[in-house]
């Protein structure tokens, strides 16, 4: 199977299940049923900077996929590809937002989910003036708890943000490794789709800090290309969902690096496959141009910005 | 920055038009002009069916008179009329690099030519088995050039370039007995193979005209690049600007045409002469402008980022500007007709070479040992004349693109290494490219390469297939005067970028490259042979696997059947816009276009409309991408 054949399987999969669950919430809440994110004033903030379409409740989100569909076209070409990624994306937050209705909690500790529009305005800042020089997305299970906290580690010493999805949230619990927004380690969700909450980071970035026109798509990628140093790490195995997540990923322009090397052909500054998970750090860094001069400083801690939230409890 | 537009055919056509209305105020003939007179062809000569190799003859094939007097059908006829074609091609590049290789035997420390690329003759020099450890570099250079020349003549054996192809490619041309011997040897067996009462079997003809092709492709075109190269330096990235707006209203306008980059060099290197540039200003000009027309002019784009004037049918319109001190010619491609035109003006024609040599010009002769004094006289004389221009017929058209050149394989490979990632790849290396291609993110590759042709409006046919094939994610590598055309129109400007479909797109951005590759000249297709060659190696395919595919939508001279006939030689499907002279044959025909892919898995393509070229070439691309699982 072709890279361009497994993103469309995957986004054709991610679909069908947004459908389901949009049919669903219809049918369990009726089609007025408001839908939105807690603490944010971007509504559905993926959808609202792509379309420049506010939606608020199921039946507007029943359009809004009518919407996403017309988006996944199927040439063989990057430019499907990179629509398909966007609206695998889109149908995640659709997913995610339906969890939301009622004002129901879905996430709870460690997770995060959805991210404030306070919690950008904070992290937006040193973002776009490069205090902070990047923002790993990590994604799935490292090969070992200590290599994929190692990792995250190696981020968080440079500074970088770091958000976690799926199997890494286990695997920083397993070892008792501190997360959390303060000390720059989100783990955001469980499931997949959770990786929406980031990519709402970065978007939501470009409306508050760069001025961008919801609705300008072209504009927003570009922007999220030069101004959002973001970059992915997914551990293997990645499925087809994966797959077209990450096509979304590079069509914001942040390159995915992967230890998968099963069907998996590499891309040049796009899909780097690096089988060796130590050198992810470094490849990863390389591959999204982020230069960081470390001075090493021989203490027996960890010491970065990233540690200046740290909360020191009894015991 | 301005806001980027591509320049339009239209346009250019609008230049054209104000230039020639010059040309009637003087009384010049023009192409535009002689075109109508020759018009309508003759059909005999369209289909190839007719033959004039002995004085039998001449004899054409008609329903009729299906026999020639001495029984040859028309297959034999239009094969043996094709056979001819590739052999003038083929002889005109290998004489080209014949005299490169001369050029590079009389290299010295303390000559007019110098090895500029000691490397690249180190590397060829190991390629070929000749000793380099401790040798005075000049030595090296003789014994390369000995063995260079050697090649055209040697009497055993097959060319030393051919072991640079994919072994799967080696075997195809050993099994199919197209492996090329000597190159003299090759043109002189298609000549005799075409007299009369030789070869009249469409099938061996046709054989005969592949081996010949190769004999050029990965002989004398190669040795011209990779002579050239060594001796003028291997090109890497450079800026430079394209159309007749390059030259220049206050200062001397020397025009460089032809092909051996040995004079062109020459020349600019005079050039730039402090002496003759204080000359200038003595004779009331700014300085001096050297620019070329082209195959001369790609050579010097590449390595000097020298500009552009303009291609084939752009020649006569150089002189017409009124601003032409004077066009230096060598060899091939040279319109005969710029001796009576350059009399209109105050220009000088300067024919340069005894293999050109034409009436109402100054012959001028130049040879590698007295190549300083020649280039210099030729300048002074450029400068002194400048005196004479005639102002009131002065007009260059304002019109000219920004154009980043110099992609020879060595900075392709080069600008790849920027997009690796040092913790997982090798660099020196095509796997960028090759996992580009591979992925998807671009469909694929296409040569454009050949001439202008009047049965096509000119330049229409380049340009609009590289809008087309670009828009679909295909990188064009470009040569020639394609390649000019690229370059005038605005397509090897970076900004092109915008044009392109978002693979890429996103590749130029990365790779910081226009979506054309400028190539270099017609030998320099050779180059294009080496790039797909190590495409495959690394690809771990054949090169008729890849999604690679060749294009001459304006083809015109005997080196473009030579050229066709390798590409489809090394395995590469080859789409022509102009038709050869073979219709008159159903089975040289089939051969070409169909027969041939069963001998060296791939064959020729030829389309008229250009538009269904481009689809053909699109269509190609996919099959082949299917075909691989890609």
């Amino acid at each position: 199977m072709t890279l361009f054949e497994r993103v469309f399987g995957g986004n054709d999969a991610v679909y069908g299940l947004t459908e389901g669950a949009i049919d669903a919430a219809i049918a369990q809440h009726g089609e007025e049923k408001a839908v939105s994110f807690p603490n944010t004033a971007y509504a559905l903030p993926c959808y609202y900077a792509v379309t420049g379409t506010k939606v608020t409740n199921l039946k507007e989100l029943k359009e809004a996929l009518g919407v996403v569909k017309t988006l996944m076209t199927r040439e063989n070409k990057l430019n499907d590809v990179f629509m398909s990624g966007v609206a695998t994306a889109l149908c995640a937050e659709f997913i995610e937002a339906i969890k939301y209705i009622d004002g129901a909690q879905p996430y709870e500790e460690p997770c995060y989910g959805h991210l404030s529009d306070a919690v950008i305005r904070e992290l937006g800042v040193p973002l776009v003036t490069g205090d902070i020089p990047g923002v790993a997305v990590i994604l799935g299970s490292a090969p070992t708890a200590q290599e994929g906290v190692d990792l995250v580690k190696s981020y968080q010493a440079q500074g970088i943000l770091v958000t976690l999805v799926g199997g890494i949230i286990d695997q920083c619990q397993e070892l008792g490794y501190k997360t959390g927004a303060n000390v720059r380690v989100i783990p955001l969700g469980k499931d997949v789709t959770s990786v929406i909450h980031v990519v709402s980071v970065a978007v939501r970035a470009g409306l508050i800090f760069g001025n961008l026109t919801p609705g300008d798509a072209g504009a927003l990628m570009a922007y999220t290309k030069d101004r959002v140093p973001a970059f992915v790490n997914a551990f293997a195995p990645i499925d087809d969902v994966i797959v077209a997540c990450g096509a979304g990923a590079i069509a914001l322009g942040f390159p995915v690096i992967t230890n998968d090397d099963n069907d998996v052909p590499p891309i040049p500054k796009s899909l780097i496959i690096q089988k060796d998970v130590s050198k992810f750090n470094a490849t990863s860094l390389e591959a999204r141009d982020i230069k960081i001069k470390i001075t090493n400083i021989d203490i027996p801690v960890a010491f970065a910005s990233a540690f200046e939230g740290e909360i020191i409890r009894r015991g | 920055m301005s806001e980027f537009k591509l320049t339009t055919v239209e346009e250019f056509e609008q230049a054209t038009s104000r230039l020639l209305e010059t040309g009637a105020k003087v009384g010049a003939d023009a192409w535009q002009l002689r075109v109508k007179k020759q018009s309508p062809h003759c059909k005999f000569g369209e289909e190839g069916a007719c033959c004039r190799i002995c004085t039998m003859g001449p004899c054409r094939i008609t329903p009729k008179a299906p026999r020639g007097i001495c029984g040859c059908d028309v297959h034999g006829i239009v094969g043996r009329n094709f056979l001819r074609f590739t052999a003038g091609g083929a002889a005109t590049h290998s004489d080209h690099g014949r005299e490169i290789c001369h050029t590079l035997y009389a290299s010295a420390a303390d000559g007019n030519y110098k090895v500029k690329d000691p490397e690249k003759l180190i590397r060829i020099a190991k390629e070929w088995g000749i000793e380099t450890e401790g040798r005075d570099i000049y030595d090296l250079a003789h014994e390369v050039a000995e063995t260079g020349l050697m090649e055209y003549g040697k009497p055993f054996g097959t060319q030393r370039f051919l072991k640079r192809a994919p072994q799967h490619t080696q075997e195809i041309w050993e099994r199919e007995e197209v492996a090329p011997h000597a190159i003299d040897r090759e043109v002189s067996r298609a000549m005799h193979m075409t007299h009369m009462g030789c070869s009249s079997k469409a099938e061996a003809l046709i054989r005969q005209s592949l081996r010949s092709g190769l004999s050029d492709g990965w002989g004398g075109s190669m040795m011209g690049t990779e002579f050239s190269d060594v001796l003028f330096g291997t090109p890497k990235p450079v800026d430079t600007e394209a159309n007749l707006g390059v030259m220049k209203e206050d200062e001397v306008n020397i025009i460089v045409h032809g092909h051996d980059p040995s004079l062109s060099e020459m020349i600019c290197e005079y050039a730039d002469d402090p002496e003759m540039i204080a000359y200038a200003k003595e004779m009331g000009a700014k300085g001096i402008n050297v620019a070329g027309v082209c195959c001369t002019s790609n050579e010097v784009a590449m390595r000097r980022g020298i500009p552009m004037a303009g291609n084939f049918l752009q020649q006569e319109n150089v002189v017409l500007t009124g601003a032409c001190e004077a066009i230096v010619v060598d060899v091939q491609c040279i319109f005969p007709a710029l001796g009576p035109l350059s009399k209109c003006f105050h220009t000088k024609f300067v024919t340069t070479s005894p293999i050109a040599q034409m009436p109402d010009s100054e012959f001028i002769r130049f040879d590698a040992k007295t190549a300083g004094e020649n280039a210099k006289a030729i300048v002074k004389m450029a400068v002194e004349n400048f005196r004479n221009r005639k102002p009131e017929l002065v007009h260059i058209p304002n019109m000219k693109q920004n154009a980043t050149v110099g992609y020879s394989v060595e900075a392709i490979i080069k600008t790849l290494d920027g997009v690796t990632n040092s913790q997982v790849d090798e660099t020196g290396t095509l796997m960028p490219l090759w996992q580009c291609v591979a992925s998807g993110v671009i469909r694929g590759a296409v040569a454009m390469v050949g001439c202008n042709n009047p049965k096509v409006r000119p330049d229409t046919a380049h340009i609009e297939l590289m809008k087309k094939l670009i828009a679909n994610d295909v990188i064009i590598v470009a040569s020639g005067c394609s390649a000019q055309a690229a370059a005038r129109a605005g397509l090897m400007d970076k900004r092109a970028r915008e044009l392109c479909g978002a693979g890429l797109k996103r590749v130029c951005e990365l790779a910081d490259i226009p979506p054309v590759l400028h190539m270099g000249s017609c030998v320099d297709i050779s180059r294009m042979m080496i790039l797909v060659s190590e495409l495959a190696k690394i690809g771990n395919v054949n090169i008729s696997q890849l999604p690679v595919v060749g294009c001459a939508p304006e083809w015109m001279s005997e080196k473009a059947v030579s050229i066709g006939n390798y590409v489809v030689a090394t395995g590469i499907d080859t789409f022509l816009g102009v038709e050869p002279y073979v219709s008159g044959s159903s089975e040289v025909t089939e051969l070409l276009t169909n027969g041939v892919r069963d001998w060296v898995e791939a064959a020729y393509t030829v389309e008229k409309d250009i538009d269904k070229l481009g689809d053909a070439m699109l269509a190609r691309i996919e099959e082949k991408r299917a075909a691989l699982g890609v």
